[in-house]
């Protein structure tokens, strides 16, 4: 593996021999989280659509996907990994190279993270530090560049620790979204990324393979919107399933994603038609939102939330890490390489929810997008999912709490951490909490 | 109709037995190491206190943190829904019930018939809790009970740092250092508590009348401080401890009545 070797400036120096106990012990018990999860998620609902098989395959991060990378990089193939959504994937492909998401969800590795960083600071961001340090997420591994956008803080800072160790393209995104200057710079930003792509790969960006990139997207983004559209009737998926389906696209060749996306939702209209529901279409219909929740360890609120005592479903999430992933498509009027680069710049920026943005009216896109889903999707509650250190989330809540009691939807804010410990406790929440939605207790 | 409310808090565990609307027995136990039988003996006392037997009772609700290890076969429920329906049924123009128990605090919005409406928790930390008042009273030579008196002594209040059981005790330390005078540190402990709490309530937002339960509520030093944050007489009724337990009681009785 091709690793810049630069004076480390930030990441400690580690022994091989305590990096490889390290990342055997993590490795072994996260094989265990993701055969856990699956495991519960099969239990959840007896008919699940035999179509999750190919997207439990794609979540064992050491299996399958991993090995076919591996082979791809054999052939010549550049992996490019990003660590936020902003990261014009199409771009990517198009020059014949693989992008993948590297973000973090490993609880154990934040620990190790704290040897560089305080605990103070967001535990993506730490949990990412930590799995570099022993060489530890086959994707970031893998990636032979990373594109980092930066959106906040910790992002900005992380891509710095990191580049000790990888090639890091820094991307900067304007906050202030309702700015024609902000468009336009940003516009720029994908510009001069294409040119890095290009120059890293070797290989040209030409207007047929753009297009072709595009096409991938919207036929990516169609289906991904044909199985939230399944969500909003009486339950036939469940929300980890779908959440994991989701997430998968960020890992996963887009093509042939797309192609088992479509089975399982044939599997699933299948099902609606018989009226098979997963669970009782009477259990609290719950939406998240919040801080991005990264497979495999950080499952913990969607299986709390689907396992509960009071049971409710997640029907709808608003993150980064499910629905914001694919929800929009690229708006291309004449396939011409500008037209689709200032497509593509206009679809990552100004599509985007993300509390990292402004406007004269604060971050009213996002508002706007949460309410139109409570609305269209039939939800009875919001769960303000945030973990520690993330600012951006935590300062938006008041805002969003006033917004959603004027539309009379109860929301409840649920802080937690990367770790297992606090599990019993957030029981105690969110099971008051769908207690509430429920007005389970009789009087 | 016979029921039991049983509370599994994090020190003591609290059983109540409700017979037709009224509390015949009440009593509590250390948790300890093992929850399930300090239930069962607070559940036997509360019996024998009511002339009944265990097998006279119809419907068994457990709360508390530690509910799943509640014994004899029970439903459960949230200790915020407990605290709505007891507090209501107690004082029935109650809309905000505050819960400061052991190890956390939490506060609860409700409507007239006691069910809730929104709740918000500590953050987890026990620096608004009742282990704070134990941690600063071992740092201050006090015994416990003596704190909240001592404090109502206190010519004025000197600030300490709540956000951490740790650091508040460290700043207790200072202030013993700075020779303060130990009402005047009593109080600097329960008004950095009652801030805390009334943050936490103020997210809520504060609508009258406001109701405190919970162990913490017999500490007068606490309620002292908590009335003075908020600018209002919160209200307390007889045995606060035993607000959870009486509120699983009644979700019980409730239970019974429609065949759950």
């Amino acid at each position: 593996m091709k690793e810049t070797t630069v004076e480390r400036k930030y990441l400690p120096e580690m022994q091989q021999k305590e990096m490889d106990e390290l990342r055997n012990t993590v490795k072994v018990a996260s094989e265990k989280i993701i055969a856990d999860n699956i495991a519960r998620m099969k239990k959840a609902d007896p008919h699940r659509p035999d179509a999750m098989k190919y997207f439990d395959d794609i979540a064992n991060l050491f299996g399958k996907r991993q090995q076919e990378i591996e082979a791809e990089k054999a052939k010549g193939k550049k992996v490019i990994g990003y660590m936020c959504l902003f990261a014009p994937t199409e771009l990517i492909t198009a020059a014949d190279a693989i992008p993948v998401r590297v973000n973090s969800g490993w609880y154990d590795t934040s620990k190790l993270g704290d040897r560089v960083v305080p605990v103070e600071v967001c535990p993506v961001i730490r949990s990412t530090i930590g799995a570099k340090m022993i060489q530890l997420s086959p994707f970031l591994e893998q990636s032979d560049a990373l594109i980092s956008v930066l959106t906040c803080d910790g992002m900005t800072k992380l891509s710095e620790i990191l580049s000790d160790q990888k090639t890091i393209w820094g991307m900067n995104v304007p906050r202030v979204k309702d700015s024609t200057h902000s468009l336009r710079f940003w516009s720029d930003e994908i510009k001069q990324m294409k040119t890095q792509i290009e120059t890293f790969t070797g290989n040209k960006i030409d207007r047929k393979k753009l297009k072709e990139s595009i096409e991938v997207s919207h036929r990516a983004t169609k289906v991904f919107r044909r199985l939230q559209e399944l969500r909003k009737g009486n339950p036939v998926i469940m929300g980890r399933d779908a959440m994991l389906v989701n997430q998968a696209y960020s890992w996963d060749d887009k093509v042939r994603w797309t192609e088992n996306a479509e089975k399982l939702c044939n599997e699933l209209e299948a099902r609606a038609a018989k009226k098979d529901w997963v669970v009782s279409p009477d259990i609290p219909r719950v939406m998240v939102t919040g801080t991005p929740m990264f497979w495999p360890d950080n499952w913990k609120l969607p299986t709390l939330v689907e396992e509960g005592n009071p049971q409710g479903i997640i029907v709808a999430d608003e993150q980064c890490s499910g629905e914001r992933i694919l929800n929009d498509p690229i708006g291309v009027d004449e396939w011409s390489m500008d037209d689709m680069l200032n497509a593509i710049s206009e679809r990552y920026l100004m599509a985007s929810t993300c509390p990292c943005f402004t406007s004269k009216d604060g971050n009213e896109d996002r508002i706007n997008w949460l309410i139109t889903k409570i609305k269209d999707w039939n939800i009875q509650g919001v769960i303000y999912y945030v973990i520690r250190g993330c600012m951006l989330y935590a300062m938006e809540y008041s805002r969003v709490k006033k917004a959603l009691d004027k539309i009379n939807v109860p929301v409840y804010y649920l802080d937690t951490e990367y770790t297992r410990e606090d599990v019993g406790q957030m029981k105690t929440r969110v099971e008051a909490f769908l207690e509430m939605l429920n007005a389970r207790v009789d009087f | 109709m016979i029921t039991v409310g049983m509370d599994l808090g994090t020190q003591r565990v609290k059983a109540v037995v409700l017979k037709d609307g009224q509390v015949v027995g009440r009593s509590q136990a250390f948790a300890g190491f093992d929850p399930t039988k300090a239930t069962e003996q607070a559940v036997a006392e509360a019996l024998t206190q009511a002339n009944l037997k265990l097998s006279d009772v119809q419907h068994f609700a457990a709360t508390g943190s530690a509910m799943d290890m509640a014994p004899y076969e029970h439903s459960t429920v949230s200790m915020m829904s407990a605290d709505a329906k007891a507090g209501v049924s107690l004082i029935p123009t109650a809309r905000t019930i505050i819960d400061v128990g052991a190890e956390e605090a939490r506060a609860v919005r409700c409507d007239e018939r006691g069910v809730m409406a929104d709740f918000v928790v500590n953050e987890r930390c026990a620096a608004g809790a009742g282990a704070f008042i134990e941690a600063m009273a071992r740092a201050l030579e006090v015994k416990l009970e003596d704190m909240g008196p001592l404090s109502l002594k206190a010519e004025r209040a000197s600030p300490i740092n709540a956000s951490c059981v740790i650091f508040g005790e460290s700043d207790v330390v200072s202030l013993i250092h700075r020779q303060e005078s130990k009402p005047e540190i009593c109080r600097a402990v329960f008004d950095a508590m009652a801030d805390r709490v009334s943050s936490m309530i103020h997210r809520l937002g504060v609508n009258p009348d406001v109701v405190l339960v919970g162990g913490v509520a017999k500490d007068v030093g606490f309620v002292a401080s908590l009335n003075r944050k908020l600018g209002l007489t919160v209200k307390i009724p007889e045995y606060p401890d035993y607000v959870g337990a009486l509120g699983a009681a009644l979700i019980a009785a409730g239970r019974v009545k429609g065949g759950a």
